[in-house]
């Protein structure tokens, strides 16, 4: 049961991470705290791709060998496939990020407030 | 309204936990995820691409479609960037 | 990967991660937002990962911060909640 805990629990503070984000993108009235939310959720997915990669006494991917004096040993290196899709995904999150402040910028100069309520009564 | 949001957050938090029993061990060698693919592209990495960081030969080498993809969704925020501030410019 | 390094490091991306959301002051979210990148990317470096550590911390933790306080000082600085 301990191993078990022992096992899993980065697992569970990831999911901890993303709930955290989530409650903020659909429970939080103000625009810039959705999208800080939204950061926080998408570091969280990152995170755990990441871990997937890891290994026990793995080091970085790397190959020291140039020579070919030894064999590769695919075990002794981390996995470098996750960290190549989340280098993709992080300059994603970049660019959904710009977007998604013009946007807000955008709603501040028609509406004057960033408050999700205020915006929906002066609308109605 | 709080409760609702409270309650639907924690439902998928539940329902995420439960599922982590089935995943492999946090950092186990020989995880699905690094027994299947990623070896060939530690093995082959040095004398296919003659570069010694794995990362970027998969990044540029084998996966360079990925990168170009990555440049058009750059260069689509930077525009519709411009193109939203600017509109709304020229509407006052 | 050491168990406490990480352990202490996922503990300060979490109270970050709550500290960010429940201050009131925009700009001060923003930065305590910055400081969660940076654990963040703390994190991926102990994990061996880095080139996305890299990436995180002149990516993430710098243009991120530098989009976000040209926003709030485009817009308002106080929130209601």
């Amino acid at each position: 049961m301990f191993d078990f805990i022992l096992s899993r629990y980065n697992y569970w503070i990831y999911i901890i991470l993303m709930m955290i984000g989530l409650y903020a993108m659909i429970g939080k009235k103000n625009l810039i705290k959705k999208i800080i939310g939204m950061n926080i959720f998408q570091t969280a997915i990152i995170l755990f791709f990441i871990s997937t990669a890891a290994k026990r006494g793995g080091t970085l991917p790397i190959i020291e060998h140039a020579h070919g004096a030894h064999p590769i040993q695919a075990a002794s290196y981390v996995n470098p496939l996750p960290h190549v899709l989340m280098l993709t995904a992080i300059v994603v999150m970049v660019s959904t990020l710009g977007v998604a402040l013009a946007i807000v910028i955008a709603i501040y100069r028609r509406y004057n407030t960033l408050e999700e309520d205020e915006i929906l009564n002066l609308k109605r | 309204m709080r409760a609702l949001n409270l309650f639907a957050v924690i439902i998928t938090g539940i329902i995420l936990i439960y599922g982590t029993q089935d995943m492999p061990d946090w950092a186990d060698p020989r995880s699905p995820a690094s027994t299947h693919v990623s070896p060939r592209y530690i093995e082959k990495t040095l004398e296919e691409t003659a570069t010694p960081n794995a990362v970027t030969s998969v990044l540029a080498d084998y996966r360079g479609y990925d990168t170009l993809g990555e440049t058009t969704v750059i260069f689509a925020a930077g525009i519709s960037c411009i193109l939203i501030l600017r509109a709304r410019r020229q509407e006052r | 990967m050491i168990a406490a390094f990480d352990l202490i490091l996922l503990l300060f991306v979490l109270i970050c991660a709550v500290a960010a959301l429940s201050v009131k002051d925009l700009l001060s979210a923003v930065i305590i937002l910055g400081a969660y990148s940076f654990f963040m990317c703390l994190l991926w470096a102990e994990m061996g990962a880095v080139d996305v550590a890299f990436t995180e911390a002149s990516v993430s933790a710098g243009i991120g911060t530098v989009l976000f306080i040209a926003a709030v000082s485009k817009t308002k600085r106080r929130s209601k909640d």
